[in-house]
């Protein structure tokens, strides 16, 4: 009982502090991985940030070969010179040179469109962008104006779709005036930002206009995710660090996505055009969210087999003890009060049972004992041979040998003759029958004396007196106590096998001829009763 | 060498009605034309101007560039942001009368700007606004009621009409860099846009006196010279309008050096940090 009830409080412990910790753990990872997401989300946008700038570096290093280009410069300068048109040659050899030079370009720093713009700011010649006329300009952007102006600089200018550009100026007289200008163009779609996450490990949007516009992510990231940032734009403009520094606080955008907005430099970043760098948020809803995030290299890591094992020894303690402190010794109790029921036996034994259970059976015991007192039911316990016989001689009235059918009427021995008067304490009901000498056998009533006692009859061997032959003057006494004793050993549960009369009886005469010795007794009286839910023999010495 | 007067409109939908009109108004005006003169001039120091829209986009805190860096061949008297003269100074000669409405006049927006960028024009004159880029524009007047944004499609165009005296600016929600100033000036007799060289040439059409007015992003630049037109044209090359002063551009040129100085110790990125 102990056992189980420590055991209860161990997996009680256990399970609180399970949960308590578990709790304690989602806490932490949320918060940390709130942290690192807040953290990855500001390196990304650095790394996005540096690469765009950098891009954009080397891109307008490509410009160089257009601009130091002789064709390009000398051609410009007519351009340039002509108020009211563009020579036509002059397109025509300006578009060459556009074809000649980028075709040297690396593949990766290519550009979508190319325009040679003369100092007017008209579009002289262009390679990869469809314009609508002849006088298709773009002198009034401030990259390109800059560029007639002697710098070097890039742009994002949101022009049908966003374009990153950069511009450098092409020179022909160096006392002079920039002849024009070159001006390169990246289209910034799915590719560019494709390339970009594959450089940078972002993944990231492009919005315009309140539209996503590109988008790309690496692997393991849905790119339809990013969708959800044109739903989040329009209340972007309420976010005071994004209009200020150009740059958002993180969003969490429903429970699947964090974002971070950063505006695009160059005009762009006057339209509200930018870029938002996102990241799948490493938080859990709860103890068991844990269950839901973790992958198959976290699952390997839990340690299943160890989790197994501790429940196959944990449960497998729990149940051993459960069997071995209720349903063991309740089983036992059921069978032994299952005999009872049955009359397999008189009373339970005490001394079967552990813990509660013992009490409960020298209760019940009690508890019988205490009814059958009462008249309730018949005595299961053994005859007193005093209640029965009531006060004994000193001395026995009868030979060892003599026939109970042998003693004078009028001797202070009971008339065995009158059965009619029962001893006191037996009830009227009739009662059980006492039980018979070890080896199971019942003596029977002799038919010759059909009213002697029972008792005496119990311990009356088959063979009647003949077989009774030590010749002690207590020996019928003795024989009576022996089979008192005999059946109050199988009333307690006690092996009554090789317990034999002799050897009762040679003990009985050491302990008769040691107490009367010792207390100058003339005889010793015998009885048997129960001790601690065993058959005991109790001596009691008479002077008489 | 001279720029054309009001550019005629155009449209090419239109373009056959609509030059029917003018070509009946030119009918109309034909006994005048016959007699106009012409006034010569020229424009000088529009180098020491600086155009408003590219002097605001060079400013860091306008984030308008990741990097931004001179080339060194280019001389630094390049380097300064003038304006582009054949489209963004206007050159008016005033009457000391208000003259008529002219006809409409022709407005080409693309390539980031209005052509021309600065008008000066009679109320009452009508704009036709013509998109000339492959995308759609969406101007506005600013603090104009009556030339709220609205889209202008690829190739499409858009009227307006100069409501009164003053200056009004037009600009373009989809496209930051486009400012365009209208100045509403009832003595308006003609008006010209100077060459690369600063030259200009004023067709008159009524002898009288005028003043010959230089107007740059939406002010009068340099100091007005009388002029007086009579049947022969007039010369004003001696007299130059002088539109910039060099000392003025000088010392702006000395607290842009410092300011990019001082910038460059700043992370250069014109976007986030």
């Amino acid at each position: 009982m102990l056992l189980s009830r420590f055991w209860y409080v161990v997996l009680a412990l256990l399970l609180g502090a399970g949960f308590f910790l578990l709790n304690i753990a989602s806490s932490m990872f949320n918060r940390a991985g709130q942290l690192s997401l807040a953290q990855g989300l500001a390196s990304d946008v650095q790394v996005v940030s540096w690469y765009l700038r950098d891009d954009a570096r080397q891109r307008a290093a490509q410009l160089i070969p257009f601009a130091l280009d002789p064709d390009m410069a000398k051609n410009l300068q007519r351009s340039s010179d002509s108020d009211s048109r563009v020579p036509g040659d002059a397109r025509a050899k300006l578009t060459e040179v556009l074809k000649r030079v980028s075709a040297q370009i690396p593949k990766e720093l290519a550009f979508d469109s190319l325009f040679a713009v003369d100092q007017h700011g008209r579009v002289v010649a262009s390679f990869g962008y469809q314009a609508s006329s002849e006088d298709f300009e773009l002198g009034g952007y401030p990259v390109v104006a800059d560029a007639l102006h002697g710098y070097v600089r890039d742009d994002t200018l949101v022009l049908d779709r966003p374009y990153r550009v950069v511009a450098r100026p092409v020179e022909y007289d160096l006392a002079a005036a920039p002849a024009g200008a070159i001006v390169g163009a990246r289209v910034v779609d799915d590719r560019f930002a494709r390339e970009l996450s594959q450089r940078t490990g972002a993944a990231i949007a492009f919005y315009a206009h309140g539209q996503r516009t590109a988008a790309a992510a690496p692997e393991g990231f849905t790119v339809a995710n990013l969708d959800q940032i044109v739903g989040d734009l329009a209340d972007l403009d309420q976010d005071k660090e994004y209009k200020e520094k150009g740059r958002s606080a993180v969003r969490v955008i429903g429970t699947l996505l964090s974002v971070q907005y950063t505006r695009l430099p160059g005009e762009a970043w006057q339209l509200g055009a930018g870029y938002a760098v996102a990241r799948a948020p490493a938080a859990v809803s709860g103890p068991f969210g844990f269950f839901g995030k973790a992958d198959d290299k976290d699952k390997k890591a839990g340690n299943l087999i160890i989790a197994i094992l501790l429940v196959i020894v944990f449960g497998g303690a729990g149940i051993g003890f459960s069997v071995l402190e209720h349903t063991r010794p309740l089983r036992l109790f059921k069978t032994e009060v299952g005999k009872l029921a049955a009359g397999a036996i008189e009373q339970l034994t005490p001394s079967h049972f552990r813990g509660i259970y013992r009490k409960i059976a020298s209760d019940l015991n009690d508890g019988v004992d205490a009814i059958l007192a009462k008249g309730g039911g018949p005595r299961r316990g053994p005859a007193d041979f005093k209640e029965v016989l009531g006060d004994l001689p000193d001395q026995p009235q009868m030979s060892a040998f003599s026939l109970p059918g042998d003693s004078a009427p009028g001797e202070p021995v009971s008339d065995p003759s009158s059965p009619s008067q029962p001893p006191r304490g037996l009830p009227n009901a009739p009662s059980r029958p006492m039980p018979g000498p070890p080896g199971g056998r019942r003596p029977r009533p002799s038919p010759q004396a059909p009213d002697v006692a029972p008792v005496g009859d119990a311990t009356m061997p088959e063979g009647g007196l003949a077989a009774w032959g030590s010749g002690d003057p207590d020996e019928a006494e003795w024989r009576g106590v022996f089979n008192d004793f005999v059946a109050l050993k199988q009333q307690c549960g006690e092996a009554t096998d090789g317990f034999t009369y002799e050897k009762f009886e040679a003990n009985l005469r050491k302990s008769r001829e040691r107490l009367t010795q010792h207390h100058g007794a003339k005889r010793v009286k015998f009885s048997v009763y129960v001790k601690e839910g065993r058959a005991a023999l109790k001596a009691n010495p008479i002077k008489e | 060498m001279s720029a054309p007067p009001f550019p005629r409109v155009t449209a090419p939908g239109r373009a056959p009605r609509r030059g029917l009109a003018v070509l009946a108004v030119l009918a109309l005006l034909a006994p005048a034309v016959a007699h106009a003169a012409k006034v010569r001039g020229r424009v000088e120091g529009f180098r020491n101007l600086l155009n408003p829209v590219w002097a605001d986009a060079r400013d860091p805190k306008a984030h308008g560039y990741s990097f931004r860096e001179q080339v060194p061949t280019v001389r630094a008297e390049f380097r300064r942001l003038f304006p582009h003269a054949p489209k963004e100074i206007c050159v008016a000669a005033l009457a000391a009368t208000p003259q008529k409405a002219t006809p409409p006049v022709l407005v080409r927006v693309g390539g980031g700007r209005t052509t021309p960028v600065t008008l000066v024009a009679p109320p009452g004159t009508r704009l036709t606004f013509q998109n000339t880029d492959p995308f759609k524009h969406r101007l506005y007047g600013v603090g104009i009621n009556t030339f709220q944004p609205a889209d202008t499609q690829r190739g499409g165009s858009r009227d307006w009409s100069v409501p009164g005296p003053g200056t009004f600016e037009i600009r373009d929600e989809l496209a930051p860099s486009l400012r365009m100033w209208v100045i509403g000036e009832p003595t308006v007799a003609a008006i010209a846009y100077p060459s690369m060289k600063g030259d200009f040439g004023l067709t008159v059409e009524t002898p009288g006196d005028y003043v010959v007015q230089a107007f740059f992003a939406g002010k009068k630049v340099g100091p007005a010279i009388p002029v007086k037109v009579d049947l022969a044209d007039v010369d004003l090359s001696k007299s130059p309008l002088k539109v910039g002063d060099e000392k003025a551009a000088a010392a702006a040129d000395k607290a842009e050096a410092e300011k990019a100085k001082a910038s460059d110790q700043a992370p250069k990125e014109g976007g986030a940090k």
